[in-house]
């Protein structure tokens, strides 16, 4: 099936406001898709009901045919969708390697009751776990702050922490909320490296919302534009370029920040 | 699964024998048979205040757990006293209607968070305390009292636990019963917090959001850790009833919640073992200024404050910042 | 039924009065504050001994208990909780703190004014009877009004006040507050003070009518953590709807419950819990997590 993911004619009200206003797309497996738009457009209130971290007020996500939305964040991310945050969310005083570690909730074999007696299979698990969060921090390139706990991390890292944490649940899907924010140009750089890779090697379908324009039209197959929870465009980054509709949207909102 | 290490086995063994073996000795020297009393209530209160403890961990300030002990005194002597079922037997009872209890009561409260848990928590001390008074079974004010002591177990005609009633001193035998529930406990604690329970337990604390967006079906592990906390305060609860052979309605009132919760304070809330040194350290005090007499309560509650001005995160936090090591 | 109105609206502009002087006290500097009922009982006791014991007139009684917690709270505010907070990220300790107090209140109180229940010369006489359908003492009438006047005092200082007007844009964002030039300190140590003082007040208040007693304190604290639940705590709104309505849940749980004992709580408690199971922000409180 090439529909991995399908939104269908989601809405979301909070109170008077409609924050997510019927909206409609699919995304196929294995592909990069970016949500832009201006500030309050509604990108994170869309990102948080594909993960069910709210429920919508009408319609519906399906992924590979399942029901997604208005279930609870958990059974979603057991399902393979998974969300990071767009505040730099992180176990504070956990360091890097530990939170990977328990990240790896869902890869679980062993019962809770299993790893209180310390059966064999807790302690397989314990030691997978061991391996596998060293693989993933040799494989984005953290090994540097491997032992640091997380309050002390620099803002690039903490992202860098928080999609290794997102990554640990070994997602199918994986929803970024603007994974670049508060990065230099460099880091930028780095991080869409890393985001491709992640795609390539590892084969998780990508959602992205972000502001940063070159780093979005450079690392999307295709990008869908919200504006006051509308969605007025989707297409290739070339084809959102010159979209009419969309350059006004930018223009009109007060954020020049875009450079489109 | 951390392996102890060479240290801390012997530091277990040499808190095992001064426990089973050099208090006793000392007591039966100096002939302070008070001190069993005092000991055994620190045995029983650090079991109660290690459930506040764990619920601490995923990040709830407990205060309801002299709810739980009054419950579990009261399931195990009405189990003695009207179903004639052995203590031994009301024991786990008490604690599994315990955690029964704060099941029902957990589904809809944990959902609240820090003052807006604590709060209610409070208040539901208050209220098992008023349903004793209230209810028919309870014996309202009056109590139940005559509880008869724990008898006899025995395994194919040996004799396990000899009958409390039947021995000369059955004040040690509370004292090393209690001692090793408060040992078997703080053994599982320990166990939990390095186990996978323990590991989420942490991430909740941390961040409820992330936890849940990796999968944690937070819902569930606080009820869990809830219903343990609470089992963990109707064993307490149970023996304190069983060595009293009476329970009443005060019991187990709010001051003893907040007894609870400052005892795994002044502990720290960072470690395991903390609050079996908060009892100890809050109970022995409060034992000690006993001869203050009416200014008992003023100094008490004078250092507490004192301590909280200087030392904000509890007792262990010295031994950690002894070791230059980053707190919290 | 016009007897349980009455009822209710006198017990519930008392305790709105004490939920007013507890969620003041969070919404400024989110410290739950264990030692409120034991304020409360101070205040009773002040007006005990001024009134009761030295004959002075009610009034300047009852003014002598709002300046002594006044004064108690704000230096509570300044060499207790304002280090702490300071020193300490969790909000736990300042919990600790609080209950800390609440002891060495109750310390306090036994030492000076022992554990037997203290009650002062009725302040007017006389009952209203109207028609058998309102039977309530005139003195419970004329605390109830300057119950209600209070609160309203209360409101007006809080809306219209260049102090009350700082106070609440320091409940609302702290931070905010500060940029906004307000002196955080001085206004935490009002609040705190203005917190302690209403309690102060409803305790001169109610020693006219129930007395006062040592055991009071925590109770009087659990039933204002209650009221503050069910309007959602730092809501000044939020705490008067809460007071009137514990008020009124208990003044109909009492003549409704009677002869069941004390169950009324239990019942107030279950509901309470339903209620915040669907509402866990109280009445009118901010949706939070
Ligand atoms: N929980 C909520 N309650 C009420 N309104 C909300 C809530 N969450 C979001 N909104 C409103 O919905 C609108 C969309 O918010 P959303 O966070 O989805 O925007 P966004 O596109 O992610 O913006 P940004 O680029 O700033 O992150 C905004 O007007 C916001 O104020
Ligand atoms: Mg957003």
């Amino acid at each position: 099936m090439s529909n991995l993911l399908e939104v269908r004619h989601v809405t979301r009200k909070f109170g008077g406001l409609t924050a997510n206003n019927n909206i409609s797309f699919s995304v196929n497996e294995n592909e990069i898709l970016s949500v832009i738009g201006p500030n309050g457009a509604g990108k994170s209130t869309l990102f948080k009901m594909i993960s069910s971290f709210l429920p919508t007020s009408s319609g519906e996500v399906l992924y590979r045919g399942e029901r997604i939305s208005n279930l609870k964040p958990h059974t979603v991310a057991r399902m393979g969708v998974v969300r990071t945050f767009q505040e730099t969310t992180i176990f504070k005083s956990m360091t890097v390697r530990e939170s990977i570690v328990v990240a790896q909730h869902l890869r679980a074999k062993a019962s809770l009751a299993g790893y209180f007696w310390g059966t064999k299979s807790a302690r397989e698990d314990v030691e997978s776990f061991g391996r596998y969060a060293d693989d993933l921090i040799d494989f984005l390139g953290i090994s540097a702050i491997r032992n640091e706990l997380a309050s002390n991390l620099p803002q690039g890292n903490l992202r860098a922490l928080g999609l290794a944490i997102g990554l640990a649940t070994d997602p199918k899907v994986l929803l970024l909320d603007e994974p670049f924010a508060g990065m230099n140009h460099d880091e930028t750089m780095r991080m869409v490296q890393l985001v491709r890779k992640v795609r390539d090697d590892r084969g998780v379908t990508v959602l992205l919302v972000e502001h940063d324009m070159p780093a979005v039209m450079s690392i999307s197959d295709r990008i869908i534009v919200l504006n006051f929870g509308e969605m007025i465009a989707e297409g290739t980054p070339t084809e959102i370029q010159n979209n009419q509709k969309v350059i006004e949207a930018y223009l009109g909102s007060a954020d020049d920040e875009i450079g489109i | 699964m951390p392996r102890l290490s060479m240290i801390q086995w012997t530091g277990l063994l040499v808190f095992l024998i001064a426990v089973f073996v050099l208090v006793p000795a000392y007591i039966a020297a100096s002939g302070r048979t008070d001190f069993y009393y005092t000991l055994t209530s620190v045995a029983l209160l650090s079991i109660a205040s290690a459930g506040v403890w764990l619920t601490f961990y995923i990040g709830r300030i407990n205060i309801g757990q002299g709810a739980f002990a009054l419950i579990g005194a009261y399931v195990s002597a009405i189990l003695v006293t009207k179903a004639g079922i052995s203590f031994w037997l009301s024991l786990p009872l008490a604690g599994l209607f315990a955690a029964l209890v704060s099941v029902l009561i957990g589904v809809p409260i944990l959902r609240l968070r820090g003052v807006y848990f604590a709060m209610i928590t409070l208040v539901l001390t208050q209220v098992v305390t008023l349903t004793a008074l209230a209810l028919p079974v309870t014996n309202g004010a009056k109590g139940i009292t005559s509880i008869p002591l724990p008898g006899e177990i025995s395994v194919f005609g040996l004799t396990v636990i000899p009958d409390f009633a039947g021995l000369e001193n059955p004040r040690l035998a509370f004292y090393y019963t209690s001692c090793a529930l408060m040992v078997l406990t703080f053994a599982a604690m320990y166990r939990l917090v390095n186990s996978r329970l323990g590991h989420l337990c942490r991430s909740m604390q941390q961040n409820e959001e992330l936890a849940s967006s990796i999968g944690v079906n937070i819902a569930y592990i606080r009820v869990i850790v809830f219903a343990i906390s609470s089992f963990l305060g109707g064993i307490g609860g149970a023996m304190f009833g069983s060595i009293a052979q009476s329970v009443y309605p005060s019991s187990f009132q709010v001051t003893d919640s907040v007894n609870f919760m400052l005892n795994c304070f002044l502990g720290g809330l960072g470690y395991v073992f903390g609050p079996m040194l908060g009892t100890l350290v809050l109970y022995f005090g409060w034992d000690l200024l006993f001869e203050l007499g009416r200014y008992q309560l003023l100094v008490y509650s004078g250092l507490l404050i004192i301590l909280m001005l200087f030392l904000p995160n509890g007792l262990l936090s010295l031994r950690i910042r002894g070791k230059g090591v980053a707190g919290r | 039924m016009e007897q349980i109105l009455a009822n209710g609206i006198y017990l519930g502009a008392q305790y709105a009065m004490i939920a007013l002087g507890l969620t003041l006290i969070f919404a400024l500097m989110n410290v739950l504050n264990f030692a409120h009922g034991q304020m409360y009982v101070l205040g009773g006791f002040v007006t005990y001994t001024f009134y009761g014991q030295l004959g002075w007139p009610f009034v300047v009684a009852l003014l002598a208990s709002c300046v002594t917690l006044a004064v108690l709270g704000a230096l509570i505010e300044k060499f207790l909780f304002a280090p702490v907070i300071r020193r300490s990220s969790r909000e736990e300790s300042t919990m600790l703190l609080a209950a800390g107090l609440a002891f060495f209140f109750d310390a306090i109180i036994l030492l000076v004014f022992g554990e037997k229940q203290r009650g002062v010369p009725k302040i007017v006489n006389g009952v209203l009877n109207w028609d058998f359908r309102i039977i309530m003492p005139y003195d419970r009438i004329l605390i109830c009004f300057l119950a209600i006047l209070s609160i309203v005092g209360f409101i007006v200082f809080m809306q219209y006040s260049k102090t009350g007007r700082a106070l609440r844009a320091l409940a609302q964002d702290r931070t905010a507050a500060q940029l906004m030039g307000v002196n955080v300190e001085r206004y935490s140590m009002i609040g705190f003070a203005i917190g302690a003082m209403l309690a102060g007040l409803v305790g001169g208040l109610l020693v006219t009518i129930t007395g006062v007693n040592l055991g009071m304190g925590g109770p009087t604290s659990i039933k204002a953590f209650m009221m503050v639940m069910i309007g959602g705590a730092g809501v000044i709104s939020g705490a008067i709807a809460g007071g009137i309505i514990l008020g009124f849940m208990e003044a109909i749980g009492l003549a409704v419950l009677s002869q069941y004992g004390d169950i009324t709580y239990l019942l107030i408690f279950v509901s309470l819990m339903i209620f915040l199971a669907i509402r866990p922000q109280g009445l009118m409180g901010k949706p939070w997590g």
